[in-house]
């Protein structure tokens, strides 16, 4: 069954296909597009569950199918398929763009995909550009098209910006080793990182990570582009897109990064500064959206500290940070969806009186919003910890300071989320927000979740050592 | 599940914990609308809480070794760590100290709290609190502990905040929550380097290790100073100590139960707990005794020149928990948990009389409340004055035989300035506590009518109880004040059993004993001549300090003024909290909003302020569109990038 080498990005390339056909065709019929794909998507989640134990190197070298790719293609379907399940009604996308939205959101986990098996320069480069390609489209998508073309316009010029500075260090590359792909850049290399020409082209090609994973200096338009999306798509970037930055960057330092004692200052820089920035701005932000974009700029930062300690142990706290980061702020973006019924944007005051309005939808927010800050005993507080004790061991003790008074910084304003969801009464007349009973289900199952991954994250520890043991 | 039935102290201690979860679960989930069901269920669960808690004090009463239960939990496969229960002399104690005001708290709040709307919820996060609170007590890891500490701050906040129309009640709570936190930062750092010098978190090996010297010196020192940290935020220990008294926004039982009696001295429990481990630290052991010595006085000073009666209490809680903290760090294990076991149970009883009161009488002013009749509140009044004298140190109430513990050990440190600040601090405890007593029970101005109420300070929002003075919600809260004020009477004299039970073998201190620790030698030392002159000066300083309260505000004739009237300049720091807080709040305002953040948000700003301009929605669009253009935001955005990969770029070239 060699079939099942690629099972999971065929499968989705023939989804996004019949989104793609089901558009040309035009009769636009949210409801069974709806329910399609989130049929498909199930299915694609056991298809990558059983594609996990794959292992190959193909297409002459430029493609490697293995535990580490395997296991964040699982996770990406996981998102897809939990981003599907909140987009029933996808408000603020005009109902004939639906079947594009999801044949779009279909590509762009196809091009995720095969970005974390990338084991080439330019497959990665390629894959990068059509992930992101299809984010600008879909976040120009909005119906407030002011809104959604300024933020898709935006993040497209930021996003060319850092792809070319990619290519850039590519090329230094490139000219370096006379090679591109990822093992032989390994060996090439090695002995190699102390000369400035290396340095500069390893720290430009990993810009165009950085920018995916909305990292200093090349976050400047998460906050604007979170704002100006629609919720859904804006949970997609969140949620799932930030995987597959992770494992990009992982593999990528894993291979050029052995020994380079400046890169990781490199990279302790960009943490640092990453963190504080995020978090510093996301205090005085009103506009729900805004403030966990911010919060993902901060959390870029902790993933980055797992990454510059150049160790298993930091690499696979860093896979368990994804799995972390998905749960966490897809179900703070299930509350924005479903508390902004209409589509709109949603400020901080609207979320007053929840807990009345909806308990179930209070309560995953609080406890999302706990676990971002690292409150035990979520999974965010295990992420956290099995980060801090990885850069720990390789003596990073002001870094971890640092980070630990940013996760501080951070309760505050996740605080004001929840005093205003929990303390605050709504001004006016506010009903209760209509809640199906699957989302119900949804959002006590993530919760339970975080709960019970953080109090027993040992298998899933086991699955990320696991996964990154191939990594060289 | 068999091993659970089989092994009636594991069940014990695993009943007794996980109850309160149970019903802190059903209560949210189902039984919200059912008010009287859900009070039911959380006072249940406490009772067999209590129930257990006494059970296991009584079997393992004389059980020498120390019983732990322990499964590997883990992280990773390098990092295991044991979650279980310990039961040991030090945390019997302290889970039946938890278990027994969890209690009578509870049977309390059923009058205190009876009509309020979130009735359910508060019992929801009472039985929340008395799960995490109890966990943690009987943890048999630092990190269990850790996790669970966590676990009560969050209780805190939420029980803090509980009144939420009160603006100043959620600030507190955050307050409270984010200072705490700011503590564990030091804790948790502590934590991950113990794990990566020592590679074990366990209670009883940390020990065991500090006192073999199996533990490099300066990473005991490291790790002890920075596990301090905890302390200092959890106890409101100087210099955060200022959450503890803005906490007494939540509702009065909370502020017996968390704030005075049970949740604060969770840092002089993590204290005693890792004590031998840090008795090895001489550096960390003298912060520690400095630290507790500045609290100490600072909070007193702070305790006269305030007319709140819940922050006089929380002041006086302040610190009393600096003097367990220097009663520890002088090496008197015994005298610190002792004066920790008296402390809750004559604090919990000072918050609950004035519980009464504020219920009564809707105010927390305790010069309203006197002119308005409060000693003919006869149960509250006695029973808070027996409190009050056990405050103080008072023979024969609790306070005096713990008192007088901690003050023979730091009689024989052999600095004698730790010995004169107790004593000052014991003559400021005795009259700042009767300076409260003497205007409730010789208030001048009697003039106000009963029904007139001071809305001011009220906490909550029902008012139909006139009237029921003796009806079963007096009595659910008189009951556990009587309760209570009998143990304040009585503990006292349980001194050398508890000592014996404590110090006993198998115990923490018998290992500090055999490597001759200076604590041990303290406890024993003090039956000389030297120790009848301590008892002497102590009686003085605390009989010194009533006689001068009762001089200033007691007796016919007194002004009620005090002596701070005369400098206002100190009355004003004092009343101020020598500016901590405006410190704090300057610091934040200026250099976090105005200064940090304004600058990474100026960004925003200028794109949404050039957007709104437009009139009709296509000039809105395209403004916004051609303003961000055009205003330079692009450039703008880009340039930050260049440079930050230009300096990155030009850091490499140059090295």
């Amino acid at each position: 069954m060699r079939w099942m080498l690629l099972g999971p990005e065929v499968y989705t390339f023939l989804a996004a296909l019949g989104f793609l056909g089901i558009s040309l065709a035009g009769r636009p019929n949210s409801g069974r597009d709806h329910l399609a794909a989130l049929c498909l998507s199930g299915v694609g989640v056991l298809l990558a569950a059983s594609a996990l134990s794959e292992d190959a190197i193909l297409f002459s070298e430029v493609y490697r199918v293995d535990l580490f790719s395997q296991v964040f293609k699982l996770l990406l379907s996981v998102g897809l398929f939990l981003i599907v399940c909140i987009c029933g009604e996808v408000r603020e996308i005009r109902e004939e763009n639906r079947s594009d939205f999801f044949a779009l959101i279909f590509f762009c986990t196809l091009a995720m995909m095969l970005l974390v098996s990338g084991n080439h320069l330019l497959t990665l480069y390629l894959s990068l550009e059509l992930s992101s390609y299809s984010l600008y489209v879909l976040v120009s998508l909005r119906r407030a098209r002011d809104m959604g073309v300024e933020a898709g316009i935006k993040f497209f010029l930021v996003g060319i910006f850092a792809s070319a500075l990619m290519l850039f260090g590519m090329a230094v590359l490139y000219a370096m080793t006379r090679t591109m792909n990822l093992n032989a850049l390994n060996g090439a290399l090695h002995g190699m990182m102390g000369q400035p020409l290396v340095l500069l082209g390893v720290v430009l090609t990993l810009s165009g990570f950085l920018f995916k994973l909305a990292c200093f200096p090349f976050h400047l338009w998460v906050p604007d582009v979170y704002q100006g999306a629609a919720n859904e798509v804006t949970a997609y970037l969140a949620a799932v897109s930030k995987l597959a930055g992770m494992a990009a960057i992982l593999r990528f330092v894993a291979s050029v990064g052995q020994g380079g004692a400046d890169l990781v200052q490199v990279l302790l820089v960009f943490s640092v500064a990453s963190m504080t920035l995020g978090n510093l701005a996301a205090i005085t932000q009103q506009d729900l959206k805004r403030l966990l974009g911010y919060s993902t700029v901060a959390h870029a930062g902790y993933v980055l500290i797992g990454v510059l300690t150049l160790s298993a142990s930091g690499y696979a706290s860093v896979v368990f940070y994804a799995l972390a980061l998905l749960v966490m702020k897809f179900t703070a973006f299930l509350v924005v969806v479903k508390v902004a019924g209409n589509g709109t944007n949603l400020h901080i005051n609207q979320l007053a009186g929840l807990h009345r309005r909806s308990p179930v939808l209070a309560m995953a927010l609080m406890v999302s919003l706990f676990s971002l800050a690292g409150i035990p005993p979520t999974v965010g507080f295990t992420g956290k910890f099995l980060i801090f004790v990885a850069a720990m061991e390789k003596g990073h003790f002001a870094l971890v300071l640092i980070a630990m008074a940013n996760v501080l910084i951070s309760l505050y304003y996740y605080l004001l989320v929840i005093k205003a969801a929990y303390l605050l009464e709504p001004e006016g007349e506010t009903g209760p927000i209509a809640v199906s009973a699957p989302t119900k289900v949804l959002a006590t199952a993530l919760v339970g979740a975080m709960v019970l991954a953080g109090f027993y994250p040992y298998p899933f520890m086991e699955i990320a050592q696991a996964a990154v043991g191939v990594l060289p | 599940m068999m091993s659970l039935l089989k092994d009636p102290v594991l069940l014990a201690a695993a009943l007794g914990t996980s109850l309160p979860f149970l019903s802190m679960a059903v209560i949210l989930v189902f039984t919200r609308q059912n008010q009287r069901l859900s009070a039911t269920i959380s006072v249940g669960s406490v009772s067999v809480s209590l129930l257990s808690s006494l059970y296991l004090l009584i079997t393992l009463y004389g059980a020498g070794a120390p019983v732990q239960y322990e499964f590997p939990w883990l992280l990773a496969d390098d990092i295991v760590i044991p979650f279980g229960y310990l039961l040991d002399p030090l945390s019997l104690l302290m889970l039946t100290i938890v278990a027994v005001i969890s209690f009578l708290v509870q049977v309390y709040s059923i009058g205190y709290m009876s009509g309020d709307p979130g009735f359910s919820r508060y019992y929801a996060f009472q039985s929340l609190f008395a799960w995490a609170m109890m966990s943690m007590v009987i943890a048999p890891s630092m990190l269990q502990l850790f996790i669970f500490w966590e676990l009560v701050g969050l209780a805190s906040y939420l029980l803090i905040g509980f009144y939420y129309e009160k603006w100043s009640a959620s600030q507190a709570g955050k307050k409270a929550f984010v200072m705490t936190r700011l503590g564990d930062i030091g804790f948790f750092l502590g934590l991950i380097i113990l794990v990566l010098g020592f590679g074990d978190l366990s209670i009883v090996r940390m020990n065991e290790a500090g006192q073999g010297h199996q533990i490099p010196q300066y990473l005991i020192t490291i790790s002890a100073l920075l596990i301090f940290g905890g302390v200092m935020g959890k106890s409101a220990q100087f210099p955060l100590l200022t959450w503890l008294p803005d906490a007494m926004e939540g509702p009065t039982p909370v502020s017996a139960l968390l704030h005075s009696a049970t949740m604060v001295a969770a840092g002089v429990y993590m204290f005693s707990r890792i004590f031998p481990f840090y008795s090895m630290s001489p550096e960390a052991m003298a912060l520690a005794l400095a630290i507790g010595t500045v609290t100490m006085l600072l909070s007193s000073t702070m305790a006269m020149a305030t007319y709140d009666l819940k922050q006089v209490w929380a002041y006086s809680t302040v610190s009393q928990l600096g003097f367990m903290v220097m009663g520890l760090a002088a090496g008197g294990y015994f005298a610190g948990v002792f004066h920790l076991t008296t402390h809750a149970g004559f604090k919990a009883l000072l918050f609950l009389c004035s519980g009464i009161f504020i219920h009564e009488y809707h105010t927390n002013d305790f010069r309203i409340i006197g002119q308005q009749g409060g000693r003919k509140l006869m149960i509250p009044m006695v029973c808070m004055t027996v409190g009050a004298l056990a405050l103080s140190g008072i023979f024969p109430f609790s306070g005096f035989f713990s008192k007088e513990a901690i003050l023979g050990v730091l009689a024989n440190h052999p600095n004698k300035l730790w010995l004169g600040a107790g004593l000052v601090g014991a003559l400021m405890t005795a009259y700042y506590t009767f300076r409260l007593i003497f205007f409730m029970l010789f208030p001048r101005g009697v003039a106000a009518a009963h029904g007139v109420h001071d809305a001011k300070g009220s906490g909550h929002g029902h008012d139909d109880h006139e009237g029921e003075h003796h009806g079963y919600i007096f009595w659910t809260m008189a009951v556990p004040v009587m309760i209570l004020a009998g143990i304040s009477v009585v503990l006292g004299f349980s001194q050398s059993s508890l000592e014996s039970f404590l110090m006993g073998h198998g115990s923490v201190p018998a290992q500090l004993a055999a490597s001759g620790g200076e604590g041990h030698a303290a406890a024993h030392d003090g039956h000389g001549i030297g120790h009848y002159a301590l008892l002497i000066g102590a009686v003085t300083m605390a009989l010194g300090g009533i006689f001068w309260a009762f001089m200033e505000f007691g007796r016919k004739g007194a002004t009620q003024e005090g002596f701070l009237r005369a400098f206002p300049v100190v009355e004003r720091l004092f009343a101020a909290r020598w500016y901590m807080d405006a410190f704090l709040r300057a610091f934040l305002d200026k250099v976090i909003y105005s200064g940090l953040t304004n600058v990474f948000t100026r960004n925003d700003r200028r794109v949404i302020d050039g957007g709104i301009d437009g009139i009709c929605f296509f000039t809105v669009a395209g403004g916004r569109l051609l303003s961000f253009l055009q205003s330079g935001m692009l450039q703008y955005n880009l340039l930050v990038m260049i440079v930050a990969v230009g300096f990155v770029v030009l850091y490499f070239l140059l090295a």
